[in-house]
C-alpha cells in the first residue's frame, strides 16, 4: 500500500469556531484529564517538612527540592515592576533577580514550596516548583500554582492530586525586550500589486 | 496516467467544515477540485515519480555537500556573507530536516522532468497528506471507485514517525510552530504539522512570526515570554537571513524546522548546480548562471528569480523573444536560466506533480492544474488514484 495505512480522524476533526461550544468542549477536556491522567503527590513547603515526613527519603527530597529551585530560576513567572509582581504573589513575596549575561534585572516570587511525587516508572521522584499568594484578589489565592500557571489545591501542605502533566519539563521564560525582527520583507512583498489574486492579505508565503 | 471526470461527494463541504479545511476555495475560486481526477498505474508511481524523486533529493544534498565548503558558491547561491556560518554549519552538524517538495513535469511516459526544489515552506501538506487521503477513502465506501485503488500518500504516517523520532533528539522540549498573520493557507499548513506533532507525543505552542520576540539573555521568545528553543516556521531562510534579527541567529541556539542549510536547498542557483554536477541526467533540465547563458547554446527557456515564490516573476522566451511572463516582486537577487520543457496538458490544463519527501523518504505526490504554462498561486488541486500496475 502506497498509502497512509490508518489516520486518526477523531484528532483530524475541528471543533466548529463557534465561542459558547468551544468553552464547553475545553470544560470537558479538562473534567476528562483530570480523572484519566491524574495522581498523588505532596506539597511541601520546605526541604525539612519533606525529610520529617520522609527520614528514609532524605536524599530524594533534597534533589527534589534542588531541581525545584533550579526550574523557578529558569521557568517561574518574572516581572519588570516589583507592583506587578506582588499584585500576583502579595506583599513581600518578590525579590530581585538579576540573570547572568543580561543587563537587565526583573521581580520574581520567591518558590512557596514543591511537589513531591513517585515518578510513574516508581523508581524515582519527581518534583515541580510551587508558588502561592498571600494577596486575597489574586487567581492562586490560597491555592497552588506550578511554574507554568496550573492551579490546585489550598496553598497548604499536604496531599495533593494533580494532572501527570504538572511535572513535564517547563518551558523556559525570559523577558523580552522587543518584538517584529522578522516579517520586514513579507510586510514589504505584500504591498506589491501585481499578484494573479484579487486583493492582497491572504497569500502564502510557503509555495 | 489519465485524466478522468468525477462525481463531486455529496456534501464535501460540510466534511471540510468538519475536518477544519477551510481554503478550498481562495478568492472566490475553486482551489481544491473534485470534479476529475488523475489516475496512475503502481510502475508509473514506482518507476517514474518515487524512485527519481529519492534519487534526486540525494543529488541536490550532493550540491549543499558542494556548495557549504565554496565561498562562490555561497556568493551565487546569494547567502548573506554574515551567514554563511550559519548555513554551513547547520549542515555539518547534520540539523535534522522536515520536508521538501519537488516540482515534476511528467506526462506518464518518459522521465520525470524536475522544475524546482521547495524544500524550505513546501505548502499544500495537508491536502496531499490528509484532504485527498480521505477523499479517496469516501470514494471507495460510496463505491465510485473500486476498493482495489492505491495512493501514493504515505505523508501523514510518515510525518508522525518523523516527528517520533526528532522527539528522541528534543526530549521534553516543546516546539513552536510559526507562520505569518494573514494567510489561512499557511495557518492551515502549520496546524496540520502541529497535529502531526502532537500525534507523535510533542508538546507544542504557536506563535505568528511577526510577534516573536527578543528575549533578555538573546533568546527568541512567543508572546508569553517563554523561551523558544525548537521552532518549525513556515517563513523562507532567505527572508529570514535579511531581517533584523538575523544578527540573533547565531547566538541564540534556537534549533529550527527547517535547519538553515535548506536556505541552500531552495534556492534556485540549485539547478544550474545540478546539471554542472550531474549533465545529462535524464530528470534533470539544462539549467545555466546568468554568465554562462551565452555559451550554453538554449534557445527556448525560461528565466526564474534566484528567489521566488507561487511562480511570481518568470518568463518564457522563445528564439530569443519573451512569450510569457508573471509579474512579482522578486528578481532583485538575480536569475537562472531552464531549458523550457512546457507541462503536459490534460483536457486543456497544465498539470504539475509535486513530489513530497519526508526527510529523505519519498512519500506521496499532489497534482496541480493550471490554464496557463506557469503554475501560480490560483492553480486547482486535484487529488489522484493507483490502479493497476
Amino acid at each position: 500500500m502506497k498509502r497512509t495505512a490508518s489516520i486518526n480522524l477523531a484528532r483530524m476533526r475541528k471543533a466548529p469556531v463557534e465561542p459558547c461550544r468551544l468553552a464547553l468542549v475545553a470544560a470537558i477536556a479538562v473534567a476528562v484529564s483530570g480523572c484519566s491522567d491524574s495522581r498523588e503527590a505532596t506539597a511541601y513547603s520546605d526541604l525539612e517538612d519533606c525529610i520529617e515526613d520522609n527520614p528514609e527519603l532524605a536524599q530524594q527530597c533534597r534533589t527534589a527540592y534542588e531541581s525545584a529551585l533550579a526550574e523557578a530560576a529558569t521557568s517561574g513567572p518574572r516581572y519588570d515592576s516589583e507592583l506587578a509582581c506582588e499584585s500576583d504573589f502579595g506583599d513581600d513575596s518578590c525579590q530581585v533577580y538579576q540573570p547572568q549575561n543580561a543587563s537587565g534585572s526583573w521581580f520574581v516570587p520567591a518558590m512557596a514550596g514543591f511537589l513531591f511525587a513517585r515518578a510513574l516508572d516508581g523508581n524515582r521522584y519527581q518534583s515541580s516548583a510551587l508558588y502561592t499568594s498571600s494577596y486575597y484578589r489574586s487567581p492562586i489565592y490560597g491555592k497552588w500554582s506550578t511554574a507554568d500557571g496550573r492551579v490546585f489545591g489550598n496553598g497548604r501542605q499536604g496531599r495533593v492530586t494533580v494532572d501527570n502533566d504538572a511535572f513535564k519539563p517547563k518551558p523556559a521564560a525570559t523577558r523580552t525586550m522587543s518584538r517584529g525582527g522578522f516579517g520586514s520583507v513579507v510586510a514589504a512583498k505584500s504591498n506589491f500589486g501585481g499578484s494573479s489574486r484579487s486583493s492582497s492579505g491572504s497569500r502564502s508565503w510557503g509555495g | 496516467m489519465i485524466r478522468l471526470i468525477s462525481r463531486e461527494r455529496p456534501g464535501w463541504r460540510d466534511r471540510a467544515r468538519e475536518f477544519g479545511f477551510h481554503f478550498h476555495t481562495m478568492h472566490g475560486e475553486p482551489y481544491w477540485d473534485e470534479s476529475a481526477y488523475y489516475q496512475f498505474t503502481l510502475k508509473q508511481v514506482e518507476d517514474d515519480l518515487e524512485a527519481p524523486t529519492a534519487e534526486l533529493h540525494q543529488m541536490c544534498l550532493a550540491v549543499v555537500e558542494r556548495a557549504v565548503r565554496d565561498e562562490e558558491l555561497m556568493r551565487r547561491f546569494r547567502i548573506p556573507r554574515d551567514h554563511w556560518d550559519l548555513v554551513a554549519d547547520s549542515w555539518q552538524a547534520g540539523e535534522r530536516s522536515l520536508y521538501s517538495r519537488l516540482d515534476l513535469a511528467y506526462s506518464g511516459q518518459g522521465p520525470a522532468k524536475l522544475y524546482e526544489n521547495n524544500a524550505d515552506t513546501p505548502t499544500s501538506l495537508y491536502e496531499t497528506g490528509f484532504w485527498q487521503w480521505l477523499w479517496l477513502e469516501d470514494k471507495v465506501n460510496s463505491g465510485d471507485i473500486p476498493r482495489s485503488a492505491d495512493q501514493f500518500t504515505s505523508v501523514q504516517e510518515k510525518l508522525v514517525n518523523r516527528f517520533a523520532e526528532l522527539k528522541q533528539h528534543h526530549p521534553g522540549e516543546t516546539l513552536h510552530l510559526a507562520c505569518c498573520k494573514d494567510t489561512e493557507e499557511d495557518r492551515g499548513t502549520v496546524q496540520y504539522l502541529e497535529d502531526c506533532a502532537n500525534e507523535a507525543g510533542i508538546t507544542t505552542r504557536f506563535v505568528y512570526i511577526e510577534d516573536i520576540g527578543h528575549g533578555e539573555g538573546d533568546l527568541f521568545t512567543d508572546l508569553d515570554d517563554q523561551v523558544i528553543r525548537w521552532i518549525f516556521k513556515l517563513y523562507p531562510w532567505e527572508f529570514m537571513l535579511r531581517e533584523s534579527y538575523s544578527a540573533l541567529l547565531e547566538r541564540s541556539g534556537t534549533r529550527w524546522l527547517e535547519p538553515p542549510w535548506k536556505a541552500l536547498l531552495s534556492n534556485k542557483a540549485l539547478l544550474p548546480m545540478l546539471w554542472k554536477m550531474f549533465p545529462d541526467h535524464p530528470n534533470l533540465l539544462p539549467s545555466y548562471f546568468e554568465e554562462e547563458l551565452a555559451s550554453s547554446a538554449l534557445t527556448c527557456f525560461v528565466k526564474k528569480p534566484i528567489f521566488a515564490r507561487e511562480g511570481a516573476n518568470v518568463s518564457i522566451h522563445i528564439d530569443g523573444e519573451e512569450v510569457l511572463a508573471s509579474e512579482g516582486p522578486y528578481g532583485d537577487e538575480g536569475f537562472i536560466y531552464q531549458a523550457y520543457c512546457p507541462l503536459p496538458k490534460f483536457a486543456g490544463n497544465h498539470t504539475l506533480i509535486g513530489s513530497w519527501l519526508i526527510d529523505d523518504q519519498p512519500a506521496g505526490i499532489s497534482l496541480r492544474e493550471d490554464r496557463s504554462v506557469i503554475t501560480q498561486d490560483l492553480s486547482r488541486y486535484l487529488p489522484h488514484i493507483i490502479l493497476g500496475y
